[in-house]
């Protein structure tokens, strides 16, 4: 279910197709079947909404670290040439490969508190796995390759004598990336950040391990969808499911039209 | 602004770009940096611009040394072969840009911005373009929008790399005939980097030979063609033919000719390349007496005043390319696949 949210959400990032399996649960919800007050009330429970808040703000606090990260990595593998960069290029890629369970499993290790990251970490003070923080180590882990690989063939196709181009006019290094590289990439970038942003509400897999999944305060909306399941409450996930799904809808439309705006005046 | 350019050498990676270059550009000149691919032209140019650091030797502007001074300080306006504009930005930004990223106590105000781009964009005759965006234009346009752009900051010099390399042969044309007004007009130092020698003899008041790294030879247009001072410089500058002769005593003997080598000294007893430029062949269709080289006509090319043919030396097969004016083909009335004598009426030699 938690899959099929995210794959719905990606549908539209990719370009506003219609999403399959939509209606299906679209109408197990509607009035006319008597189920409306079962929908609020199992949407707005306490639980659920402070499921929402986790998911929307780790995911919103994910993509946007990958989009800073995720450019400065594209930049350098693009930019630079030093030994070892085959093999870095080929390791952004390791999120789309791996199982996300074998991600979640070997990040709640590596963070746990007797873990490598975990046991050097715990004496400043900074618990990350079964923590907020926790998830969006893992959703930024899972949405990097997004960001990177949307970006790169527009940073290979942005000649670097624009640079030397603005250097010579007389610009800084901030100046020629803010009013000469930015407003080139930044299309790219928000499609990269939208990207990143629809994979991480929808994760599900990476997440749970090192969640923890306490009830209000690390639980992710798929999850509680995954929950319901298993209570045999079909109609109470279903509700999460499509809320889930009209917020990656507003959100990505929000993405979209700042691309159409960014690309009209890029054009 | 002079340029002074003292033992300049760089090296990238394996390659010596430039061996120990040294040049004297004179305020308010135009001068051309000729030389074949890999010739050390760009790099010069580059290293000029300040955009490369160089391994050795020092850059003088004015007179002072600029070989530390980076880029955005040196004040100079560059233009590159494949215009590069920023794409975002209309034509009328493109050109204010370079007064936009001044500090904000040097930025002019708003009103004057618009009156400098306005002014240089009339200047490159591009003013009703102003508010395009740079893919709506011909690639002449957006060179010379880049070539404004340069302008705007009022450089010291101005150095163009290639400026007309991406461009067709009509419109190359037109824009090196207007880069040579645009010169006499704004009569800033200008230094430009191209692989064309009719551009160059065109355009340039000193032309720059470069080949492998080095300066072969430096002047006037004029005195570069008529007084090659290396062989490189010979077959470079125009169409020739090379034959190869032997010097002893004062005398060279070239294709079985004898020419005369007074400023030759006497004694020297060496092989030699010589160098005859197409149009510097005589034809004939008998040999007259005299020795001449025996040669079978095999192409014939017709176009504009000079006829331009290609000849097979019976002996070794060795192509010669001649030039010759119509009215003299028609003349001759040969065919192909006829025989044909070639003299050189005048020859260049060099010592092997």
């Amino acid at each position: 279910m938690s899959r099929a949210a995210g794959a719905a959400g990606r549908g539209a990032g990719g370009g506003g197709g219609g999403p399959p399996g939509l209606a299906a649960p679209l109408r197990r919800c509607l009035p006319g079947r008597g189920r409306a007050g079962g929908f609020w009330e199992a949407t707005l429970a306490p639980r659920v909404l402070a499921a929402y808040r986790v998911s929307l703000v780790t995911s919103l606090v994910a993509a946007s670290l990958n989009a800073v990260f995720g450019l400065l990595v594209a930049w350098v593998l693009v930019r630079y040439r030093f030994p070892g960069r085959r093999v870095v290029d080929a390791l952004v890629d390791l999120p789309f490969a791996l199982p996300t369970a074998v991600a979640g499993i070997a990040l709640t290790t590596l963070y746990a508190e007797n873990g490598w990251l975990g046991a050097r970490l715990a004496p400043l003070g900074i618990k990350v796995s079964y923590t907020t923080l926790g998830i969006t180590v893992a959703l930024v882990f899972i949405g990097l390759p997004f960001v990177v690989r949307t970006l790169q063939p527009v940073l290979q196709d942005l000649e670097a004598e624009i640079e030397e181009a603005a250097a010579s006019l007389g610009a800084t290094r901030w100046q020629t990336f803010r009013r000469v590289l930015l407003p080139a990439l930044l299309p790219a970038l928000l499609t990269g950040f939208a990207l990143a942003f629809a994979r991480a509400i929808g994760e599900y897999g990476s997440v749970v391990f090192i969640s923890g999944n306490m009830p209000m305060r690390t639980e992710i909306a798929p999850l509680l969808i995954m929950t319901k399941l298993e209570q045999f409450d079909y109609a109470g996930a279903t509700a999460i499911a499509v809320v889930l799904l009209l917020m990656s809808f507003a959100l990505l439309l929000c993405i979209n039209v700042l691309q159409w705006w960014s690309r009209r005046q890029a054009a | 602004m002079s340029i002074g350019v003292q033992g300049l050498a760089k090296r990238f990676g394996g390659f010596e770009a430039l061996k120990n270059v040294s040049l004297e550009i004179p305020s308010g000149e135009l001068v051309a940096l000729l030389g074949p691919s890999g010739s050390g032209k760009t790099t010069l140019l580059r290293l000029i611009a300040g955009l490369e650091r160089p391994d050795a030797g020092t850059i003088l502007f004015h007179g002072e040394d600029a070989t530390r001074r980076d880029v955005r300080d040196r004040q100079v306006g560059f233009v590159f072969q494949h215009y590069a504009l920023f794409r975002h930005m209309s034509v009328f930004e493109n050109v204010a840009f370079g007064l936009r990223v001044r500090p904000r106590h040097l930025r002019p105000p708003e009103a004057e911005i618009r009156t400098t781009v306005t002014d240089l964009l009339k200047l490159v005759q591009l003013d009703w373009l102003a508010d395009r965006q740079p893919s709506q234009l011909s690639g002449g346009q957006r060179q010379r929008v880049a070539l404004a752009r340069a302008l705007a900051v009022k450089p010291e010099v101005l150095l163009l790399d290639e400026p007309f390399g991406a461009l067709d042969a009509k419109v190359r044309k037109e824009l090196r005939r207007w880069l040579r007004r645009l010169h006499e007009e704004v009569h800033v130092t200008t230094v430009f980097v191209t692989h064309d020698q009719d551009e160059a003899m065109e355009v340039a008041d000193r032309i720059v030979v470069m080949n492998e790294g080095r300066i072969e030879q430096v002047g006037h247009p004029e005195a570069v063609y008529e007084h090659p001072a290396t062989p490189f410089v010979y077959s470079f500058l125009g169409n020739v033919n090379l034959f190869h002769g032997r010097v002893a005593e004062g005398r060279a003997e070239v294709a079985g000719q004898e020419v005369a080598m007074p400023d030759w000294a006497a004694g020297l007893d060496r092989d030699a390349v010589a160098y005859v430029r197409t149009y510097e062949v005589e034809l004939a269709r008998e040999p007259n007496g005299s020795p001449a080289i025996e040669t079978v006509l095999r192409h014939v090319r017709r176009f504009g005043p000079m006829v331009r043919l290609e000849l097979d030396r019976v002996e070794d097969g060795q192509v010669i390319e001649a030039e010759v004016p119509r009215a003299r083909f028609e003349e001759l009335g040969v065919g192909r696949g006829e025989r044909v004598y070639v003299k050189p009426r005048s020859a260049r030699l060099f010592p092997r």
